[in-house]
């Protein structure tokens, strides 16, 4: 039995479907921009944002609605992510063989400025089970939210749900929009850029915040399918600080070694590690640490914040696909606002694309709360 | 999988119950969450820069492990952390709204900010505890015991993962919570 | 009240020092490290805020925040020197 992913989407400001989002990415596009005075606030900042005259033409003419209430940008963003993916798909998303398992960091938190907010809708839990009733489908919907892990812990969720046989198919959901809420979060926390990140570079000063939404549908099957396959997955905690990485990556180290030891497979076998990138100071020198210590420096890495920024929730789905996607072409794209390394081990971080030959990759991410996450994809077949 | 319960810890604005039995409750006019950590000895001062659902699920933490009993504190990465509740984090993101609602008063606050995530708790539980396990927070549109075995199950599929301190934290206000948290153990035999 | 006196208030109130009093805390004693308080870098940041919102003082760079904040005698220096209101 294998875990094999049949169908997938991208909603972001690069683009509506997965291909659109590999072009910009392969043209080097970065839908980042700098606003002056964003929301009114009072700072500049550098953010991508999700276009809402297209978000909202495209949700009128492909999302069935048989209502008329009207929807958050997250809602929307959530709903047609979704709706293109299992478009794509012969599933019967109403089956209760089908589980629904949304990512998201803070929802529809910006209602919570309205005069008398509706607090029911602003857990994320709210929105996944608008979505599994909007498709009909009787299970209690999950939502995993542990910060910016969260996307993929969905996906290792998905993982077990099928292997254990609970289920046979998971449609996993990855979103979360920008609002002053998380903007002004961010900048109280002096995490923020004013300028393009610069990813695993001597002058980094910050990330970038982004939104997007991304969907991947995978499905049990049997041994001789070709496709992509989630080969391993494993979250561990530095239990060391709320907000700041641990400085010897213990976590991360953690989850490097489990999933490569479970996946079966060895450093010769991985195209790259695309890994989370933020470019904070103590992220990205995090990250060269664990690498290193679990004996992964030969491997190429690349991060994809500067095309798209942090996307939050949607960050570990959306990388996780454009990295297959690039795969398939055997290409390692290119990280993005990279300059000169400015982390203390050495990674093999490049600005430019590079071609392989290989079809399998690690897949990265650590947060607040401590919490970090990798997992193992392979592609068969391609 | 095999799993049995040791040790269950509830805990509400009027009580305390661990193992079924009523340890502890609230007198009017007092903080109840203070008293218990006062109570208990738990001489962790970062308590009292925790948010309401950081709190809750410390203090129930704190009850259930002292009740495991044995050594406690070494780094070990086969217990997981696994909690569940339905508003997330919402009481650290009315108070952050707060921070940032008047254009002429914008202050946004750092250490607010960072409680408005639901994992901070799992996070908490984690550095006081030192596990290096699995953490993770799940919310569910309801509270649903099946729902949460479920995942319970699903979490001992992580072959490190030996027991999980697992259960319902839920804190809407700081007089509004409700926690049932036990340790599940990997059943061998 | 000593502009030293004040900031201590402020400050327990700010980063929530429950068992503190302004007289647990040493005009000189390090406020970050195992030593002193044992502040974190969460509170370095709130502590900018308290800075910015009382005393209109602005602090692009937490990393300048080492030195204002190494004692309370360091902080009240800095925001005598400093304030705009």
């Amino acid at each position: 039995m294998i875990i094999r992913k049949i169908a997938e989407n991208i909603v972001s400001p690069l683009g509506f479907t997965t291909e659109e989002n590999f072009a910009s990415v392969m043209a080097g596009r970065t839908a980042l921009r700098r606003y002056y005075s964003l929301w009114d606030l009072p700072f500049s900042c550098f953010v991508s944002l999700i276009p809402d005259e297209r978000l909202d033409a495209e949700f009128e003419a492909q999302v069935p609605c048989f209502t008329t209430a009207v929807y958050t940008k997250f809602e929307k963003c959530v709903l047609l992510s979704a709706t293109k993916a299992l478009k794509q798909c012969e599933l019967d998303a109403a089956s209760d063989r089908v589980v629904f398992i949304l990512s998201s960091t803070k929802g529809n938190v910006s209602l919570l400025s309205d005069e008398n907010p509706d607090i029911e809708r602003v857990t994320p839990a709210h929105t996944a089970q608008l979505v599994a009733r909007h498709f009909h489908n009787p299970n209690i919907p999950i939502t995993v939210s542990n910060a910016c892990i969260s996307g993929l812990c969905a996906q290792i969720e998905a993982y077990r749900c099928l292997m254990s046989g609970q289920y046979n198919a998971a449609v996993v959901i990855g979103a979360d929009v920008l609002s002053p809420f998380i903007v002004a979060g961010f900048q109280s926390l002096k995490a923020l850029s004013d300028e393009q990140c610069r990813p695993f570079s001597a002058n980094r000063k910050g990330l970038n915040l982004g939104e997007a939404a991304a969907t991947v549908v995978y499905s049990v099957d049997d041994d001789a399918a070709d496709g992509w396959r989630m080969l391993a997955g494993a979250v561990r905690n530095d239990a060391n600080h709320i907000s700041g990485p641990s400085r010897t990556g213990e976590g991360s180290y953690q989850t490097l070694t489990a999933v490569i030891r479970d996946s079966g497979l060895s450093t010769n076998d991985l195209a790259c590690l695309n890994v989370h990138g933020t470019s904070t100071l103590y992220n990205d020198e995090m990250e060269s640490i664990a690498i290193n210590r679990a004996g992964l420096n030969p491997v190429p890495v690349n991060a994809m914040k500067g095309y798209y920024g942090h996307t939050l929730g949607a960050a570990g789905i959306l990388e996780t696909l454009l990295t297959m996607r690039a795969l398939e072409d055997g290409i390692v794209p290119a990280t993005r606002g990279f300059d000169e390394l400015g982390v203390s081990n050495p990674v093999l971080v490049s600005s430019e694309s590079l071609d392989t030959q290989k079809r399998a990759f690690v897949k990265l991410l650590s947060g607040f709360g401590g919490c970090n996450a990798a997992a193992v994809f392979k592609g068969y077949g391609l | 999988m095999n799993t049995m319960v040791k040790h269950t810890v509830k805990l509400t604005p009027n009580y305390l119950e661990v193992n079924g039995k009523r340890v502890a409750e609230t007198v009017a006019g007092e903080s109840f969450l203070t008293k218990l950590y006062r109570l208990y000895n738990m001489e962790y001062p970062k308590f009292f820069k925790m948010d309401v659902l950081c709190k809750v699920g410390f203090v129930a933490s704190e009850v259930l492990l002292g009740t495991e009993g044995g050594e406690r504190f070494v780094p070990r990465s086969d217990r997981a952390v696994l909690l569940f509740n339905r508003h997330s984090s919402l009481h650290a993101d009315s108070t952050f709204q707060h921070t940032i609602a008047n254009p002429d008063e914008f202050y946004p606050s750092p250490s607010v900010f960072v409680y408005t995530l639901p994992n901070i708790v799992t996070g908490e539980i984690a550095i006081r505890n030192k596990y290096q396990g699995e953490s993770s927070f799940i919310l569910l549109p309801e509270k649903s015991e099946e729902a949460m075995d479920q995942a319970v199950a699903r979490a001992f599929m992580d072959r490190e993962t030996t027991s999980v301190l697992t259960g319902w934290v839920e804190a809407v206000s700081e007089t509004e919570y409700e926690v049932e948290m036990e340790l599940r153990m990997k059943n061998d035999e | 009240m000593e502009l030293t006196e004040e900031l201590k208030t402020k400050m327990i109130e700010a980063l929530n020092l429950e068992e503190m009093t302004p007289a647990d805390i040493d005009d000189n004693a390090p406020l970050f490290g195992d030593e002193g308080l044992g502040l974190d870098s969460i509170d370095v940041l709130e502590l900018i805020v308290l800075l910015e919102r009382n005393y209109g003082i602005k602090i692009a760079d937490p990393k300048q925040g080492k030195e204002i904040f190494a004692s309370v005698r360091t902080m009240a220096d800095y925001v005598a020197a400093n304030r705009t209101k």
